[in-house]
């Protein structure tokens, strides 16, 4: 987490414990306009309606997401395959994948990994001991179950 | 006691921010406007200062704005002459409301259905907004250009401030009700529903006074010329800001200054507590936005609190991976993770 300081009138008691920023705040895009989908806030429209077809898509969406997250416990500390995009294919052993849960990844994409954590990661520049890369960036991953 | 504090900085503006407000907490959390000279008013989430958007349209440097209390609609006041009224949600301009001089100052009813406005050709206006075209109701009696004007006793009554005078009006009869004179330029006005507490400043002066009476209440001197105060929701205590870019918190029962922090780099325009009063906001004329915790230490929004021998901990706990094989670990990340296709009502932020 980042620690920002500022300077501030100088204590004369006893110091607080000092609290740490997470992030800075998100400034304006290029947009210029912004309100855009990233930002928006749920429309208050009625709750779409239950009915037997949607729960068929929540059970399959519930097994996809469920058969996802069995293949990421399985692909942890195996050599992985990355395609990333522009067709570009890197190799390293999977860590651990951020996998927000619910609305927390925003949107409708809910699923989607965020960012995959990988040690011993072969680039063309050489082998980088730990890295992360974007889930966005991630076209497909792939390994030989049960190998190492 | 002096304390350090980390404000988040909300940047963005290029021109000084001279009036910010807060919406009422939300199901979507509370939210924040900000007016700056650049003319281009922005939304932020108000627990967290991002960025949501710019409202685009005015002319000129925009001087006062605000929110409705479900931070669904905005308006602003600006120096061209005119005040508009937009979707905060999309950020389209929905209505604008031309006047004969620069406006200083917006405020909605709490049902959003009225909007009164100052400004400098000294009229206060008061729109129905579900008839925008219709002319508005004016109330004259101001000698000099309004500074700010609110809606006070359950919308029953006007509060508006001059240069050397506040004034309250009643609403039905559109006449003056109380005159109260100023010593010195008023530089900002509040107006707090719980308590019908108005306050106001002006010189090195913070004042409180009754809203329906204009009476003094208490007042407290700063160490600086004053350019805005608030008080907690709670009470507690009340901050303020001016010329020395410093901001103070004194306790509102004994006037104790409590905190002082710098950190803007140029003179306060503007510092509101947020509607949960976890947080105050300041504006000033390096263009900037702060946020500010009002307990500091708190872990909240954007701040996490962190204990030395606790961020070991911390860490090791961001490298922990995904469970083992074992099928019960796998059934329970399933489980945590089950996917919804409608997504569960957002908790109230605030």
């Amino acid at each position: 987490m980042a620690n920002v300081r500022e300077a501030n009138t100088p204590p004369t008691g006893p110091m607080a414990v000092p609290v740490s920023v997470l992030r800075l705040p998100r400034g304006p895009d290029g947009s210029g306009r912004g309100f855009g989908p990233s930002t928006q806030r749920p429309r208050r429209d009625p709750p779409p309606e239950v009915t037997e077809a949607t729960r068929a898509i929540q059970r399959a969406r519930a097994a996809l997401r469920r058969r996802f997250l069995l293949c990421l416990v399985a692909a942890r500390g195996q050599r992985v395959t990355f395609v990333l995009c522009q067709r570009v294919r890197v190799n390293a052993v999977l860590g651990a994948a951020w996998v927000p849960g619910g609305t927390e990844g925003g949107g409708s994409d809910g699923g989607a990994a965020v960012a995959f954590q990988v040690d011993a990661l072969q680039t063309p520049l050489g082998v980088q001991k730990a890295a992360l890369l974007r889930g966005g960036d991630v076209v497909a991953f792939g390994f030989q179950v049960g190998g190492k | 006691m002096a304390m350090r504090q980390t404000p988040l900085t909300c940047s963005g503006h290029t021109r000084p921010v001279v009036d910010l407000a807060f919406s009422g907490v939300t199901p979507y959390g509370y939210f924040l406007i900000s007016a700056c000279k650049d003319g281009k008013p922005m939304l932020r989430q108000g627990d967290t200062g991002d960025w949501i958007g710019t409202f685009l349209g005015h002319k000129g440097a925009v001087w006062g704005a605000t929110l409705n209390k479900d931070a669904t609609k905005a308006a602003t006041a600006a120096a061209d002459f005119t005040a508009k009224v937009w979707d905060a949600v999309s950020g389209d301009e929905l209505i604008t409301l031309a006047h004969k001089h620069i406006v200083k100052s917006v405020d909605f009813t709490q049902d959003s259905n009225y909007l009164l406005t100052g400004g400098q050709d000294k009229l206060l206006r008061i729109y129905d907004l579900s008839k925008p075209e219709a002319e508005p109701d004016v109330v004259s009696g101001h000698t000099s250009g309004i500074k700010k004007a609110l809606w006070s006793s359950d919308d029953k009554q006007i509060l508006s401030a001059d240069d050397k005078t506040v004034r309250l009006w009643d609403r039905s009869t559109m006449t003056e009700v109380k005159a109260l004179n100023v010593a010195m330029s008023v530089s900002s006005m509040e107006y707090v529903p719980e308590g019908q507490i108005l306050v106001i400043t002006y010189g090195k002066t913070i004042a409180f006074h009754s809203a329906e009476t204009l009476e003094q209440i208490k007042s407290f001197e700063a160490p600086a010329t004053i350019n805005s105060a608030s008080l907690h929701p709670e009470k507690e205590c009340l901050v303020a800001g001016g010329e020395d870019f410093k901001l103070y918190k004194y306790d509102y029962n004994t006037g104790e200054e409590l905190e002082s922090y710098k950190g803007h780099f140029g003179p306060i325009h503007c510092v509101r507590f947020s509607p949960d009063g976890e947080l105050y906001a300041s504006g000033s004329e390096d263009g900037t936005l702060r946020l500010w915790q009002t307990t500091v230490g708190k872990t909240y929004g954007l701040w996490k609190c962190v204990v030395p021998e606790e961020e070991n901990a911390e860490a090791a706990k961001a490298r922990t991976t995904l469970p083992g094989t074992a099928e019960e670990e796998i059934e329970e990340v399933a489980s945590e993770n089950s996917d919804s296709v409608y997504s569960s009502t957002p908790e109230v932020k605030a």
